[in-house]
């Protein structure tokens, strides 16, 4: 299997400047057209252990970020993105590329696929438990993602939890974990050998650098996980570590409303959240020290609720 | 008289004296109360007023007798706004 280690640069550097570069992520394959160095220096670091399709192969997605034309060009260069040819995004300062990839990679998922239930949560496996943590942002949901991941848990997403309509497993969809502000500070400090991008500032989330994800969660894309927690975090300063059980009904509306097409999906979305519910135990869990985090979350991999 | 609104369906779930129920018409979902659910169960077969509902729920609520249709007619008002009941003419 081809990965993007095994391109030259040369070589990585036509495909995204000419017919694509297929890369699969989980159960996609995205054909991507860049001539943004940023980006090629992006994918090259932390898509590096992902496979690759030949160029002319099937794609889900077609994603195309360019620099922006004109006067532009030469003056404040802009990166624009479109996708089959469409720009839903207004185009941003050249230096947020990167940034901006992954979270064209998210829109493209996002909007278009609806075979699976999506929820913008975090999930992670160990002991062969999946525990999934939805969460707006703010809530610390990726920082202590980050810092599982670190400790030799597998990395299904950071952001978007696949939950099968047919079967209800959740799909592993591995990528950078995206972080932001200090947050960066804090999982380099955890986990020193982490590798990051270089993170790029002043974009609207603020400072965000991205994580790359470990070679063994990349290498079990293909193994689907069976959800056995669903932890709503909640990062509060100097607060100790406390795991509440939740009644199964709130847990079901505190996931639709962090899930990206529950409403699209109309019955079938109430029946594959029905059922995902039903599997689980659910928890509110709040945190203030990493390291009390990881210990509760190994102990209940391990053990069970 | 109260019936359930044409086209709902009623899919639910429930866990713990609370549930989670789909809105056929509003792609919507609501959290209720165990006994609102009771109350659109005893509606589904056809329409009856809060009075006779409230006969044939009695056990299941803590309201005493005399209080229990007020609450059952409030509760019937309440599911009207989510559009899942709806009031017929007497």
């Amino acid at each position: 299997m081809l990965t993007v280690a095994d391109l030259p640069r040369r070589e990585l550097a036509a495909r995204l400047a000419g017919p694509g570069l297929v890369l699969r992520t989980g159960p996609f394959a995205n054909r991507i057209r860049s001539d943004i160095p940023q980006l090629l220096d992006g994918i090259a670091l932390l898509y590096a252990d992902y496979p690759v399709d030949a160029p002319g192969g099937f794609a889900d997605f077609h994603l195309s970020l360019h620099r922006a034309g004109g006067l532009r060009r030469f003056f404040r260069p802009q990166v624009c993105f479109s996708h089959e040819g469409v720009a839903p995004f207004k185009p941003l300062p050249l230096a947020q590329a990167y940034p901006m990839f992954e979270w064209v990679m998210n829109w493209c998922v996002t909007h278009r696929a609806h075979s699976w239930l999506i929820i913008h949560a975090a999930v992670l496996e160990r002991h062969g438990r999946a525990i999934i943590l939805p969460a707006p942002p703010g809530s610390g949901k990726s920082t202590l993602c980050a810092a599982l991941v670190t400790r030799g848990w597998r990395l299904l997403s950071d952001e978007m939890t696949l939950v099968r309509l047919d079967d209800g497993v959740v799909l592993p969809l591995p990528r950078p974990v995206s972080l932001k502000n200090e947050s960066i500070g804090i999982i380099r400090a955890y986990a020193p050998d982490a590798v990051f991008s270089a993170p790029v500032e002043n974009t609207n989330k603020g400072t965000i650098a991205h994580l790359k994800a470990p070679l063994a969660s990349i290498a079990r894309a293909g193994e689907a996980a069976r959800p056995a927690f669903i932890v709503f975090p909640r990062y509060e300063a100097g607060a100790p570590v406390t795991l509440a059980p939740m009644g199964r009904a709130r847990a079901f509306m505190g996931v639709a409303e962090n899930a990206f097409n529950y409403q699209v999906l109309g019955m079938r979305g109430f029946t594959a959240l029905g059922r995902l519910i039903e599997a689980t135990a659910a928890f509110e869990f709040r945190y203030s020290k990493l390291e009390e985090a990881v210990q509760l979350f190994e102990r209940l991999a391990r053990d069970g609720a | 008289m109260w019936r359930v609104v044409p086209g709902q369906s009623l899919a639910f779930r429930e866990w713990d004296g609370e549930a989670v129920l789909y809105n056929d018409l509003s792609g919507n979902t609501h959290l209720l109360d165990g006994g609102a659910v009771d109350v659109l169960l005893a509606l589904r077969a056809g329409p009856l007023d809060a009075a006779t509902l409230a006969a044939h729920l009695a056990d299941r609520f803590d309201a005493d007798g005399e209080a229990l249709p007020a609450a059952i007619e409030a509760m019937l008002t309440d599911l009207a706004r989510l559009d899942l009941v709806e009031s017929l003419p007497c």
